[in-house]
């Protein structure tokens, strides 16, 4: 159809215009469709992202700033009990208690170091063990706390963190719970009224060969003190011992020595031992109250850590820690150990190597259960576990 | 468009007649995109929703039921009644102290504060109540049903009080609010998934209470002591409940049926490793547990064996056997410290 003479100069080469096939049509607006569809439900997403996002901040600052009945649910329910009933003939009540009425200072200085011997609350005996709250809960939480227990059980009335702070001062250097009802009323306020004698246990005289093995080591091998700390508090991934049962810890030594626990670090130093010394090293370890150094660090959900710890997950079939280490992680002698405080690389750590022998060992408690716990709840249980007080000192009564 | 020779007389025709392809075409086009996408979220959500749907509830299958989460307890006077009804349970030696003559709770067999599906779950008992029940040929209300659950295994008669809690009293309205908000959204009447104990087929070999012994002392004794007798804390406070001896439930509860204990058994124990043990295991285990000496049937007037004759006849128990010389049945001393829990 060009003209016909000489070359065109601005000839441009063209294709002859073809029809598209209508498959290609068909194929380009499917994909266009489904494209548009996708890019809609990606922004729905992201929207939805943003909000579970904002959502979750406020609910870390809630937890940041927990109000004092929430620490209460959460950090003493397990044994007063939510209504503050107690347990009879085990944990006293705090509703009608003659301690939470007294003067502030008794319920501040009660929460800092705990308690340790005889007490009469309401009528009735008890001889328990409170943890000490000092060296996990700082001035602030200590305010709303003791605020809390005062309004619902107490004559009400605001505790000042400052004021926690200066009685946290005055009595720094103490060192051991308060030694039952009597040293209690004798020292914070007479008004709580007559309160059993304390009888402070026959020492046993010091283990010298533990307390040798424990600082330096036995024929040049490992101290225990070397990874375990000076104070048996241990740190990172190496478990806090102080506090733990002694049977526990003599039973573990056993167990590194002959194999039955496979630990490549343990095992040279356990084989050196004799069974006396496994039971003196328990019973040193055991009876040690050293404050924690164990903190949240693996950046686990405390809420969910909580949730675990508190009331299992039936969904996953998982049932509370509490129920088999005891209400508040200090352990049932013999075998459960304490797990409350222990330092949360350790209890991480011990789960996820627990998991493994699931298979090899059908019927074992702890490795079935572990292997349940996926790695987000293993490091969220072991942050929450590492912000509970340390399980008290006591002479624990062997198989019951 | 690139016609440009054409005769501007046919050139409107021309023009029209492409126009009209174009439209065509481009119906063509949109139409089968659109059917081509239709097809292909089909295809997605064929795979994407495969297996998802229910089918419809057949009458005779069992339905799945979850209680809500305990963080959904209504506020107000209701939620004060269900939070009590939880502590009785969870607490039940303290909370209803009068009328509990041993050393467990309502939550030792009724695991996780009677959530737990196969150990005889509170959500899955509130909506089969009332009910006629052989065990005292009435119909039972739950509160009658809670008597009961006092009486045998919660040893009431070793209680301070003597019995379980009277007609009408306050704890078995709490109980009840507690059991009526875990059935939130249960269908009355319905078989739920999870309800009662696990029924459990006597394998052929029987039970026997030797081979128990040692099932007992492999996968029981860590927790619950050689002598079965639990554990306690620091504090003294029970955290693995006795299973026999004056401490535990007696002769008239369901748990010392073996049927019972071996369900609840197999379904549960070890806590956390449940449905480890064989069915063998779990009747053996039982067998041992229930073949030790326990407080005596509250029911029982004249002697052991007439006992057995009046409540015990066609129940899988030891009641009334002797077992080394001891008659089963005869009951237990008193313990000396009654209130510890």
């Amino acid at each position: 159809m060009s003209k016909p003479g000489p070359v065109d100069e601005a000839y441009e080469p063209y294709e002859p215009r073809r029809r598209v096939p209508l498959p290609v049509y068909w194929v380009a607006i499917a994909l266009a469709l489904w494209g548009a569809l996708t890019l809609w439900q990606d922004s729905t997403a992201d929207r939805t992202g943003a909000r579970e996002r904002l959502m979750e901040a406020n609910a870390l600052e809630r937890r940041q700033t927990m109000t004092g009945s929430a620490l209460f649910a959460e950090r003493c329910a397990t044994c007063h009990q939510a209504d503050g009933s107690g347990i009879s003939g085990a944990i006293p009540p705090l509703a009608s208690s003659r301690f939470v009425q007294a003067d502030p200072r008794v319920i501040v200085q009660i929460l800092l170091h705990g308690i340790n011997g005889p007490i009469v609350v309401d009528g009735d005996d008890f001889n328990g063990h409170m943890p000490a709250f000092g060296s996990v809960l700082d001035h602030d939480q200590l305010a709303r706390l003791a605020t809390a227990v005062r309004r619902t059980w107490g004559p009400g009335g605001i505790i000042d963190p400052r004021f926690v702070a200066a009685e946290r001062a005055r009595t720094a250097n103490r060192g051991i719970p308060w030694s039952g009802g009597a040293e209690i009323a004798a020292a914070l306020d007479p008004a709580i009224g007559i309160q059993p004698a304390y009888h402070p246990p026959a020492s046993a005289s010091a283990d010298t060969t533990a307390l040798s093995i424990a600082r330096n080591g036995k024929s040049g091998g490992w101290s225990c003190a070397s990874c375990h700390g000076a104070n048996g508090e241990g740190r990172d991934g190496v478990p806090r011992l102080a506090g733990q049962s002694a049977d526990y810890i003599a039973g573990q030594l056993l167990a590194f020595a002959n194999g039955s626990r496979p630990n490549d670090i343990m095992r040279p130093v356990a084989s050196q031992l004799s069974a006396s010394e496994r039971g003196g090293l328990g019973r040193l370890y055991a009876a040690l109250a050293s404050p924690s150094t164990s903190r949240s660090e693996l950046a686990g959900d405390l809420a969910r850590g909580a949730e675990l710890a508190l009331y299992g997950d039936d969904r996953r079939n998982l049932p509370s820690c509490f129920s088999c280490h005891g209400p508040s992680g200090f352990g049932v002698a013999p075998s459960t150990p304490s797990i409350a405080a222990q330092q949360p690389g350790y209890t991480a750590g011990r789960l996820a190597a627990l998991a493994r022998f699931a298979r090899s060992r059908p019927g074992a408690v702890m490795p079935a259960i572990a292997a349940r716990l996926n790695d987000t709840d293993r490091r969220a249980v072991a942050d929450y576990l590492a912000t509970l007080p340390p399980s008290p000192v006591t002479a624990r009564k062997d198989a019951r | 468009m690139n016609d440009r020779n054409e005769d501007p007389a046919t050139r409107e025709p021309a023009h029209d007649k492409v126009r009209g392809r174009n439209t065509r075409t481009g119906i063509y086009a949109i139409t089968g995109g659109l059917l081509l996408f239709l097809f292909a979220i089909m295809v997605r959500d064929e795979f994407a929703f495969r297996g998802r749907e229910n089918s419809p509830p057949a009458a005779n299958v069992p339905l799945s039921f979850t209680p809500p989460p305990m963080s959904k307890i209504p506020d107000g006077p209701e939620g004060a009644s269900i939070r009590h009804g939880m502590a009785i349970f969870e607490n039940t030696g303290t909370e209803a102290k009068p009328f509990v003559g041993n050393q467990l709770a309502c939550r030792s067999c009724h695991l996780d504060a009677g959530r737990k599906a196969d150990s005889a779950p509170m959500w899955a008992a509130w909506v089969s109540y009332p009910q006629y029940r052989a065990k005292n040929k009435k119909m039972n209300t739950m509160e009658d049903r809670l008597n009961g659950c006092f009486s045998y295994s919660m040893n009431a008669q070793g209680s301070p009080s003597g019995g379980p809690p009277p007609k009408g009293d306050p704890i078995y309205a709490d109980l009840e609010a507690y059991f009526h908000w875990l059935a939130s959204n249960a269908p009355t009447g319905a078989k739920l998934k999870g309800a009662g104990f696990l029924k459990l087929k006597l394998p052929q070999a029987g039970y026997d209470r030797d081979r128990g012994r040692a099932v007992y002392a492999q996968h029981c004794a860590s927790c619950h002591g050689d002598d079965g007798q639990g554990r306690t804390d620091i504090n003294g406070r029970q955290v693995f409940p006795p299973l026999w001896g004056p401490r535990s439930y007696n002769w008239g509860a369901g748990m010392a049926q073996l049927n019972n204990a071996a369900g609840f058994i197999k379904a549960n124990m070890p806590l956390g490793a449940g449905n480890t043990l064989t069915d063998q295991q779990a009747w053996d285990a039982a067998a041992w547990i229930d073949s030790q000496e326990r407080p005596k049937d509250p029911r029982q007037k004249g002697t052991v064996a007439e006992n057995v004759v009046a409540f015990h006849s066609g129940e899988k128990t030891f009641y009334g056997k002797t077992v080394d010389g001891h008659l089963l049945g005869s009951g237990t001393e008193a313990p000396v410290q009654a209130s510890r829990r």
